[in-house]
This record gives C-alpha cells, structure tokens and sequence, in this order.
C-alpha cells in the first residue's frame, strides 16, 4: 500500500511541477494551434482561393463549331478528367467570350482576363488552338491543352457525322476490377482506395507513437538526471525505494506526456472530422462530419494499446539510461542504444508500408512481434488487413511480458545508477550493477 | 536496544570500502562518526540506511534488522545538499514529509512551525533557488526531520556553514536529543565532534580504530595531556629531557605535554618544582579527539585541524 501511495505521491509531483508550467502551456498551446492549422489547412485553402477565380476569355474564328465552347471550356476546366463537379463550390474558372482576338491580347496584358484562348479552324479543316499567356507552363495551361484535345476530338467525331448523343458513348469509362492472383485466397480483395486510406492513416499513428516514446523517453531521462544532479535524489532515496521513484516519474511524466499529447491529437482529430462542416460554416456551402478513409475503432483500439505499452516498456528503460549518468551533456548519449531501437523499428515500419520491404514477408512478420518493434510495425500490418489475430494477441502478450522484464531490469540498474557519479558506465559496467544490484 | 552496525564489508570493484565496521549507538544520545575523507563514512551511513548493501555484516535497530523499520523512521542528510531549486520550499517540505505518509495538512502545518522557528517563514513560498545558501540549509534540516524521525542521520552536516548557522544547527541537535532522538552525524573537524557527542567512532580505511563514549575514547590512549606553567616561561628546555614526556605544544601562557601511558602526570610538577620557580598553572587532562585521532591513525591537516586530505579514496 504504501508503495502504491509513494508512486502516487511521486507521480502527482512530477505532473504538477510539470504541467504548471508557462513553457509547458504555452507549447501546448502552440502545438495546438499548428496541428489545427495544417488540419485546416484545405479549408484555408479554399477560403483563399474562393476570392480569386481564375478570368479566361475565349475567341472563336472557327466557323460551324457545333458545341458551345464557353460551357465546354467552364467543365473541363473546372471539373478536370475523373472528378465529379461539386454543383455547391465556387468555379475556380470563369469564361468569357470576346469577339475580338487583338483586344482580348490587350486585356491579357492588361490583367483584366489571366489568358485569352483562341479556336480557329485550319486550312486541313482541323480545329486549331492557341493560348496566349503570361504562365505557359501552370496548371491552367495544361487543363487548357487538354480541354483544346477534348474539343478536337469531338469536332472531328461531329464531322465524322456522330451525333453528340452516340458520342457520350463512346466516352464512357471502361469497367475495371482487381482480383487476388492466388485463387485460393478468398478474403475480400477491397477497395483500393479504403486501403491506401488506412494505410496512410496506420502510418500516421506510427509516427505518433514514434514521436511520443523518443520525445517523451528523452523527457524522462532528463529529469532523472536533473534530480541527481541537483543532488536531491539521496534526499528522496530516503523516503521512496528507487522502484517508486522511478515507477512514479514514468507514470507523472507520462501522464503530462499523454495530456499534452490527447491535447494535440483531439484538436487534430476533431478538425480534420469537422473539416467539412467547418468548411460549410465559413464558405457557406454543405457538407457534414465525415471519418477519415480507413479510420475504424479496431485500428483506434490497436493504436491506443500499443502506443501505451510501448511508451511504458521504453520509458522505464529511458529512465534507467538516465540514471546512469549525471550531468545533462551525458543525456543524449546514454539513451542512443534507445533512440536507436525505435528508430529501427520506425524505419522497418516506414519502408514497409511505402513497398520497400515487403510487409508479409516472413522476416517482417517475425519482426514485428519483437516487443521493442511491435509498437511501430503491428500497426502497418494490421492496416495491410493480412494480420491474423492471433498474430495481435501474442504480440501484445509479448510486449506485456517484456514491460514486466524492463521494470524489473530498470529498477536494477536504476537502484545502482541513482547513487552513481562521475562516472560513465560501459555496457560491462550496467550488467555489472543489474547483477551486483549494489 | 542499540543501533548496532556488526562486521559490514563493502568492496566497490578494487577498494575495500569497509572492512568490517563494527560499533554500537545507543538510542537518544548523540554519535559522532569520525574520519578522513573516503574513510567510508558515507558508505557506512548508506548501508544503515538501505540504500546500499553490503557485502557482509549486518545493520539491527532494537535488536531487530534495520530494513524491518518503516521509513519514517529515519531521518537523512546527505552530505550533498539538494532541494529541487525551481519548486517553492514550502511545498517541497509537504512532498517530502508525504514520501513518508505523513498527511498533507499535518505537514505543512509543521513546516510552518520549523521555518517560523528557522525565521525563515517569509520564504514559504519562494522557490528554493532563489534563498541564500545558509536558508538552503535550513530548509534541508527542516526537511530531513519533519517526519519526526527515531534515528537521524546526517552526513557531514556543519560543512559550509556560517557560524551562526553552526550555532543554530547544534541547538537544534541538542534539542533533538532532548525528544529523545537517536542522532548520528559524521563530520571530520573533531572539535565539534566532541563538544557536541556523547560518544563516538573514528574509522579510517574502512576499520573502525575505536568506538564508546567521548571520554572512554579519549580516554584510550592511555596516555595524559598535563598543560603546566612556570614563572621561567620561555625556557622549556627541562620539559623536554623529561622522560616519557613528549612536547606537543608550546605556547606563550602554557605548555602542553604528552604523558607516556604508564608514567605518573605527577613527575611532571615535580620536575616543575625543583626546576625552580613559581607553578602557575598544573593541569592534568584527557587527550582530545585530535590527539587521539593522530595517536591512532597518523597525522592531519594541522592548518585546519580537521582531518580533510589524510587518506584519498571513494567517498
């Protein structure tokens, strides 16, 4: 009981010294603020964009154009190959016509239109086009060559004598399926795109709990070591053994670590959920709350499970790094062989779900069940949905089990190290202390 | 019913720390822990405490294993000092004391009484960085007692201290012992050690080289220190052919000699008698801790007459 009470005891002072702090609210705040920003950042975007529509004139010389090449031009601008319009958003382009090809030149030049397109017939009878711009080389040039193809295309099939209701036709999209080239294997091969969705979305929590256990690792170890050297760890050694000191600091710098980490990531979350309804406030337009593509509770559960143990299991091991040093310089270099792991196990991670390796091959697999790499790889290849739960199950077994070994082997190391001074110890030197335990 | 330390060892890779220290404490007095620095002082205090262990031997308070006790029982002060300096002294002093289950309200109500008594009360709530070195130490006092520790252990406590705060500190031993406090301190300058000890222990290389009560202790030697002057001041010259009697210091008002063990103080006024002259002063004394100390272990740093620099080694 008392243990308990001294690691409660213990833990309340490292938040509250912690969380109270200006620098500390004041970061939260800013990390706060720039994780709604780049959230946002599309309805920015648009809100931006929304004031500036891009002016085009067109000037037709042509004869016997039979479609209508304002509104032609207004689609395929607007709505390039393979998106469907949006009838509620702003047009990015607008189109006007001229009659004029010299005065249309002239308020090109002027800024009043950002190009002038014109559509003139040649002597073989084939259409011909040209854009006279300032920015030749932007986006607005490449839809307007596509769109010139587009208008080509139909001119010569109109010549050809097809009606413009055949040629719909022959613009419709061809059917398209994937399928499993093993015909054993039966699973629902998916969508693509939910897919690539989730596996974007595995990444990104990878890359959290990545940035959670070295940030927050490197913490620890530095308030350890700043309890040392301000020398008032023998005063506390007096009252708390060194396994409630060193439980205590990992769970109160862990809970500060987990609110100022639920802080950035909910206000994340919740913009990039209410990014449209947001959006619909400020642009006026419709739109409601939507998840995330791939985003499902399993994959938050799974997230939320291995990103705790993996913070607790290299916490107590940044701990015990600490203690084995006292000045702060020495920090950095005794929690590397850590840095080092989850890099690894982020890396491996990485290149998995980008194709490098191949994320079910048998040494990835293997991998990814080793307690210190699980937190980084599990993620990836549940979101590959080729994971059996069995393979979920025993990897969190062993990373439950390897967080009671590391507690007891930090506390070793940690009991030794805590009284240890001016003295860097080598790797002989820590297994010397875990098996002396002084 | 003792504090009883019994044949500890503790070897740390090539030193032997202690080499079987052995030596008793009795409950409510208080106990000077003597030595050169890298006597093992420290690592004596650390093993009683628990915070080390050792090789061989064994630590009982009331006839029971010291690790048996529950942490309230003992007080420490190390010999570094530390407080964490950004957290204001009031509320480190509550944090403390609760380490030892004290309730919260109970000990911000005695810490106030302390720093009130220390007259530092206006402090309360300052950070600890931003206090003079002497309140430091007060605060670190305050701290090492009140969860109203049985035994209180302090390692080298009047290092570094004003002499105010000298005086002040051995007040509150004194009161300390009045409660009937066990109070156990090391400290290398001997004359604190006995004016303030009722007994004490002088380790060197990790031995102990005796332990008992002050006067016992001084007493061990067997020699005796005669402080004696005549009216012929000035010429020692028949002090120093005296047999069994050695010089030890020569002075203005008196002289100080040795008495060889076994040799009667007695000749010494004799001598000064038919010598010629007047005896002004004869004055028969046990030898103090200092001359016990260079009897028993070898000679210290007669600048400071403390014992810093004897022997080199881990603290």
């Amino acid at each position: 009981m008392t243990s308990i009470a001294n690691i409660a005891t213990v833990a309340r002072r490292e938040f509250e010294v912690r969380a109270r702090t200006r620098s500390f609210l004041l970061g939260t705040l800013l990390l706060v603020i720039g994780v709604l920003a780049i959230a946002l950042l599309p309805v920015i975007v648009r809100v931006i964009d929304r004031q500036d529509a891009t002016k085009v004139a067109v000037v037709v010389t042509a004869e016997d154009l039979t479609s209508d090449p304002v509104a032609t031009l207004t689609q395929l601008l607007n709505t390039p190959t393979g998106t469907t319009p949006d009838p509620q958003a702003a047009p990015d382009y607008t189109v006007t016509r001229l009659e004029d090809v010299d005065a249309g030149r002239r308020q090109v030049i002027d800024g009043r239109y950002a190009a002038l397109f014109a559509i003139d017939r040649a002597a073989d009878g084939e259409l011909s086009f040209t854009l006279y711009s300032n920015d030749t080389t932007g986006r607005s040039a490449t839809l307007a060559w596509q769109a010139a193809n587009s208008i080509a295309v139909a001119d010569r099939l109109d010549r050809l004598g097809i009606a413009p209701g055949d040629q719909a036709g022959l613009f419709a999209p061809a059917q398209f399926g994937v399928a499993w080239p093993d015909p054993e294997r039966t699973e629902p091969i998916g969508d693509t795109a939910a897919l690539v969705g989730q596996d974007i979305l595995a990444f990104g929590m990878t890359i959290l709990i990545f940035m959670m256990i070295v940030m927050y690792g490197t913490w620890i170890a530095m308030s350890v070591v700043e309890e040392k050297s301000s020398r008032v760890m023998e005063v506390v050694l007096n009252a708390a053994t060194p396994f409630q000191l060193m439980a205590g600091k990992v769970l109160g710098v862990g809970s500060v670590a987990f609110a100022q980490y639920a802080a950035v990531v909910l206000s994340g979350g919740l913009a990039l959920l209410f990014q449209d309804a947001i959006a619909a406030a400020v642009l006026g337009e419709g739109g409601g709350a939507s998840l995330p593509e791939g985003l499902s509770l399993g994959m938050l559960f799974a997230f939320g499970l291995y990103g705790v143990f993996g913070f607790l299991l290299y916490a107590c091991l940044f701990a015990a790094a600490g203690s084995l040093v006292s000045r702060q310089e020495d920090v950095n270099t005794a929690v590397m062989p850590l840095t080092l792991l989850s890099g690894a196990g982020y890396m491996i991670a990485l290149y998995a779900s980008m194709g490098t390796f191949d994320i079910r091959a048998g040494w990835v697999i293997l991998l990814s069940l080793v307690p210190f790499l699980a937190p980084f790889m599990m993620l990836s290849r549940i979101a590959d949905g080729t994971v059996q739960p069995v393979e979920v199950v025993l990897s969190i077994v062993l990373l439950v089990a390897a967080l009671g070994a590391a507690l007891w082997v930090a506390a070793r190391i940690y009991r030794a190290g805590v009284l240890l001074y001016g003295q860097r110890p080598g790797v002989r030197a820590v297994w010397n202390l875990m098996r002396s335990g002084i | 019913m003792t504090l009883s330390i019994d044949g500890l060892r503790k070897r740390f890779g090539e030193v032997q720390a202690l080499d079987g220290v052995t030596f008793r404490v009795r409950p409510g007095e208080v106990f000077g822990f003597l030595g050169a620095n890298g006597a093992g002082k420290t690592t004596t205090m650390r093993i009683v405490l628990g915070f080390l262990r050792a090789d061989e031997g064994t630590v009982t308070w009331m006839d029971q294993p010291a690790s048996a006790f529950p942490r309230r029982t003992w007080g420490y002060m190390p010999e570094e000092r530390g407080l964490y300096l950004r957290m204001p002294v009031l509320e480190q002093l509550v944090y403390y004391a609760s380490l030892y289950g004290v309730p919260r309200g109970k000990a911000r109500r005695d810490a106030l009484t302390w720093l009130a008594r220390f007259r530092i009360a206006e402090y309360a709530d300052r950070k600890a960085e931003t206090l003079s070195k002497g309140n430091q130490q007060k605060v670190q006092y305050i701290a090492t007692i009140l969860h109203d520790p049985d035994v209180i252990l302090m390692d080298e406590p009047f290092s570094g201290l004003d002499p105010v705060n000298v005086a002040l500190l051995k007040s509150a031993l004194f009161e300390m012992r009045e409660r009937g406090k066990t109070v156990i301190f090391s400290t290398h300058q001997l004359d604190q050690a006995e004016e303030l000890c009722d007994s004490v222990a002088i380790i060197d290389h990790g031995r102990i080289v005796t332990a008992g009560p002050t006067r016992e202790v001084k007493r061990s030697t067997g020699h005796q220190v005669v402080r004696v002057a005549t009216s012929t001041d000035g010429d020692i010259g028949w002090l120093r052919s005296l047999p069994h009697v050695t010089v030890t210091r020569p002075g203005n008002d008196y002289t100080e000699v040795r008495v060889d063990t076994g040799t009667d103080p007695q000749a010494v006024l004799r001598a000064a008698l038919s010598h010629g002259g007047d005896v002004l002063r004869f004055e028969v004394a046990d030898p103090s801790l200092e001359e016990v100390f260079v009897t028993r272990v070898g000679a210290l740093d007669t600048e400071e007459h403390t014992l810093a620099g004897v022997a080199e080694g881990p603290a």
